[in-house]
């Protein structure tokens, strides 16, 4: 008598458990191109010491007073292809922004020549940091690229973006961003 | 009997001693490449499915072997910092042997509970078994079988 109950109880938590799981699978959205989670948000910006494409000197921290978006890129991967000429349109907006946002681009594991060759051909006069032993990507927790950060001006993460940026995703979040942080 | 006994208590005796032996013996790495190797082998390709950084060529995994040795070779941060530091900026999915705490825990834990509970519940079937064993028969049975054995060797006779 006991057994049989048990029995069912058992079967009726099982299929509780596959339901529930099945509910998470069917409601869940793509990572690709969406705002993510990181421990860092809210927490000071990784310290980042580097230099640029054109062997100039950066120092992320020196850029505090700014809004800063780091866009991790590398010139064969395709999402990062199809997404640039939205960050052209962004770098395009926020040059007439007199509160303007400094756009760089991270290169993560590929050659100078490769990265120049792929602006001078698609546009984007914006600084290109190295990152030849990926220690920024590390610093950040990037495994994939594209990945899109924005940093406010007092150097705390405000935003995480994973895979490639969708059409006026970018401006949304940094507009958002500067009406809930700019005081 | 007694012997048996003894040879149980001697076996429980020997596991406990090699378990303490096990939880508390030093098997720290001996030099910077050690430590390396050691860390990067306890930490999970972020890009690829199953492979420790150790082993990995990814370029993520490149990346992060890379910072892991600038660490080390700093030698500002212990074996735990270093770890503690991948796992903050990729999340707890680097790590290839789940901490013992939080939700992780219940990987440790889990399969604890559940020999304790298979154990348990064996010995308590065993014990239901061993009550249930069949006792000496009542005078009722015997005259059962003396009748029954009777008429077995009447239907020989007249066979």
């Amino acid at each position: 008598m006991f057994s049989k109950y048990l029995v069912k109880v058992v079967s009726g938590v099982v299929a509780f458990v596959l339901v529930l799981l099945l509910w998470v699978l069917i409601i869940s959205k793509p990572s690709d191109g969406q705002v993510a989670r990181s421990p860092l948000l809210g927490q000071p910006a990784p310290s980042i010491v580097a230099s640029t494409i054109d062997d100039q000197p950066f120092v992320l921290e020196r850029r505090k007073g700014s809004w800063v978006v780091l866009n991790f890129f590398n010139s064969t991967c395709v999402p990062c292809i199809n997404e640039h000429p939205l960050l052209v349109d962004f770098a395009n907006r926020e040059f007439e922004n007199v509160n303007r946002a400094e756009l760089y681009t991270v290169v993560n594991d590929d050659s100078d020549i490769a990265v120049r060759e792929f602006f001078s051909k698609n546009g984007g006069s914006w600084t290109k940091l190295k990152d030849d032993n990926g220690a920024i990507a590390v610093a950040f927790g990037v495994a994939r690229v594209p990945e899109t950060w924005i940093i406010d001006p007092n150097g705390l993460v405000r935003l995480r973006v994973t895979g490639e940026l969708s059409k006026g995703l970018l401006e949304a979040q940094l507009d958002k961003l500067r009406e809930e942080f700019t005081s | 009997m007694k012997t048996k006994k003894l040879i149980w208590i001697a076996m429980l005796l020997l596991t406990g001693v090699l378990l303490a032996i096990g939880v508390t013996r030093s098997g720290s790495p001996l030099t910077q490449q050690d430590r390396i190797d050691s860390l990067t082998s306890h930490l999970a390709c972020p890009t690829c499915s199953g492979e420790s950084v150790f082993v990995s060529r990814a370029p993520a995994a490149q990346a992060i072997r890379t910072e892991v040795a600038r660490q080390v070779g700093a030698g500002l941060r212990s074996d735990d910092e270093i770890i503690s530091y991948i796992e903050q900026r990729f999340g707890g999915q680097v790590l290839l042997v789940p901490r013992a705490t939080g939700l992780d825990s219940l990987v440790w834990s889990l399969p604890v509970a559940a020999l304790i509970i298979a154990i348990s519940l064996l010995v308590g079937a065993f014990a239901r078994w061993s009550r249930n064993k069949p006792g000496a028969p009542s005078a009722q049975d015997e005259k059962l079988v003396e009748q029954a054995l009777a008429q077995v060797s009447d239907d020989q006779s007249k066979g």
